[in-house]
């Protein structure tokens, strides 16, 4: 009695462990098909994915896309671009943020409030709503179809989450070792490079990816603001293919994912940083 | 004795510093640092769009002048700016609630102890870290009515003989978009949860099980009530990235098809000024939008203040 009852009780657990991983297993998938098919279309003789219907699985390789990668599209001058356009906008975030946060987390002055407010409501702001007045401002100075003066826009709007995520791994460091560095005769900002920023470590190259990032992926700012085809970036050159319609799908897909490799590797290196930044830092004052 | 000595003379150091540091000039440097930049490049040009919103300003128009709240009352006349807004909550709506509650299945299902969890919890964090020109582009390689995969999916649906035409079916253009959205927005909401699922003490749960709980009266009478708070904040943040997203509808649909059945407000503040160059009512519609900005910052404030509460009670 027993023992059968056992049994059924562990064939019913056995039953249920199929059932979760299964759920597990359709879920993930369900969520990566559209990575999934990206790889696919870029990686088989582009005849397989012009028929209908498109077989699920490749039955044939071919590496043609990546081999030609840089042969079919100027991708090494789009490359060279974004690298350079985010890496100016990370230099700015980063100066700019670590003296933000520094500011929130350890000194004391009035209008704390005012001022988390004030990040947080750019932080809001749609980009398509100060697009305009930029451009038509870019246009008067000249400064328009520059990579640096583009990436002073994007560094301006992805500056105030970059402050909240840093700010919180400001918070984490306990007071008492800003304030022995103090004793010890260093100068506020002397406490900050040499105490502050190593124990911040964590935060700071979280700070560079999202803003490295966002620059790269930034679309409506890049398109508005760059005419000329020699300095476009990534997101622009990617988007300008999906008008061209003669442009062989496998080659595109090939292209789409050789730009999404690096934000996706870095992005899934830091996203504890990032979410605890942006979950839980915001308007403490 | 002379332990609390060395310690009254390192209070009053510190006394000093802390006096020193509050009429110092250094964070209010900092912080003008920091406002003047954000005000060239952000309150400067809104500013701007605000006084433009009193002007006639056309491209190609002879004189500008002001012409005070006329743009204000073509706004509140125009059915195209009405119907934006209509397709902007609607789209909210759907992606608000999509990606929460996706979320927060995800999550629940992932806060299981099972082999493989880590992986698992990665795998749906990929969306998020993939570049939306990347996810636009095989999403219209998706939909493409000839190739698309879709037709595949669609036609094990019994009753669909023929393919679809996807983005450019009005009744499914705007479904579209939001499935996307969802896609690309909730392993945010996702990775948040989880985070506040692994906050949630054991001992709440040990005490429900002595009680003799189920698993659907711990869920709802533990679980839910613990994480409400960061349920609404992420509420509140899926708001503001549907409300400001514009690459996922421009690049996919460009707010068609028939007369912008996915426009919302911000996709028309672009097209009115870079397709109509009418800068004065793109500027107007721009106003209206940062009145919206301006009503989900307080949302956002609210709920961050809750969730403050929570975390300290």
């Amino acid at each position: 009695m027993t023992a059968t009852s056992s049994a059924a009780y562990k064939l019913r657990r056995f039953g249920a462990g199929v059932a979760f991983y299964a759920i597990i297993l359709g879920f993930c998938a369900a969520v990566l098909f559209p990575v999934y098919w990206m790889i696919v279309n870029s990686i088989q003789p582009l005849s397989l994915g012009m028929q209908f219907p498109p077989p699920l699985f490749p039955k044939e390789i071919s590496f043609l896309p990546f081999t030609t990668l840089f042969e079919n599209f100027p991708v090494a001058r789009w490359l060279v671009n974004s690298l350079l356009l985010a890496g100016m906008t990370t230099l700015i975030v980063l100066a700019l943020a670590v003296l933000g946060s520094f500011a929130m987390t350890f000194l004391r002055w009035r209008g704390k409030a005012a001022f988390g407010l004030l990040l947080l409501m750019t932080q809001m702001l749609p980009e398509a709503l100060v697009v305009i007045p930029v451009y038509a401002m870019y246009r008067n100075l000249g400064l328009s179809d520059s990579l640096p003066a583009l990436s002073l826009v994007d560094a301006a709007f992805i500056l105030p989450i970059c402050i909240w995520i840093l700010k919180n791994s400001f918070d984490s460091i306990a007071e008492e070792i800003y304030e022995a560095a103090l004793i010890d005769g260093c100068s506020p900002l002397g406490a900050l490079i040499r105490t502050l920023l190593p124990l911040a470590a964590p935060g700071l190259v979280a700070i560079s990816v999202v803003s490295f990032f966002y620059a790269w992926n930034e679309y409506l700012f890049a398109v508005t603001l760059v005419t000329s085809p020699d300095i476009r970036p990534v997101a622009v050159g990617l988007a300008s293919l999906k008008v061209m319609l003669d442009t062989p799908i496998d080659r595109v897909l090939a292209a789409a994912l050789f730009f999404s490799i690096f934000p996706v590797i870095f992005y899934l290196l830091i996203q504890r940083y990032i979410v605890a930044g942006l979950s839980a830092g915001a308007v403490k004052g | 004795m002379f332990q609390s000595a060395t310690a009254e003379a390192l209070e009053e150091r510190m006394r000093q510093r802390r006096g020193w540091s509050r009429h110092n000039s250094l964070p209010y440097t900092l912080v003008f640092l920091i406002v003047a930049y954000l005000g060239v490049f952000i309150l400067f040009p809104i500013a701007q769009q605000f006084l433009t919103s009193f002007s006639n300003n056309v491209v190609g128009v002879d004189k500008v002048t002001w012409v005070g709240l006329r743009n204000y009352e073509r706004l509140f006349e125009d059915d195209d700016f009405w119907f934006a807004v209509q397709v902007t909550f609607t789209y909210m709506a759907f992606v608000v609630v999509g990606a929460v509650s996706l979320g927060l299945l995800a999550a629940l299902l992932l806060n299981r102890k099972f082999r493989g969890r880590n992986l698992a919890r990665s795998v749906i964090a990929v969306p998020w870290a993939f570049p939306e020109i990347s996810a636009v582009l095989v999403f219209l390689w998706m939909c493409n009515p000839t190739f698309g995969v879709m037709n595949v999916f669609a036609r094990l649906i019994p009753g669909i003989e023929d393919n679809l035409n996807w983005l450019s079916d009005p009744k499914l253009a705007m479904p579209l978009v939001i499935a996307l959205s969802i896609w690309k927005a909730f392993p945010f909401t996702f990775l948040v949860i989880l985070a506040a699922l692994q906050a949630i003490p054991r001992e709440t749960y040990e005490a429900a099980e002595v009680d003799g709980a189920n698993r659907l009266q711990v869920l709802r009478h533990i679980t839910i009530p613990e994480i409400t708070p960061t349920l609404l904040l992420m509420a509140v943040l899926m708001s503001i990235f549907s409300f400001k997203q514009f690459t996922l509808i421009w690049l996919t649909t460009g707010g068609g098809p028939y007369g912008g059945i996915t426009e919302t407000l911000v996709l028309r503040i672009y097209q009115t000024a870079f397709r109509f160059f009418d800068l004065a009512y793109g500027a107007t519609l721009g106003v209206s939008g940062f009145v919206i900005v301006l009503g989900l910052t307080l949302l956002f404030v609210y709920a961050q203040q809750r969730q403050d509460r929570a975390r300290r009670s």
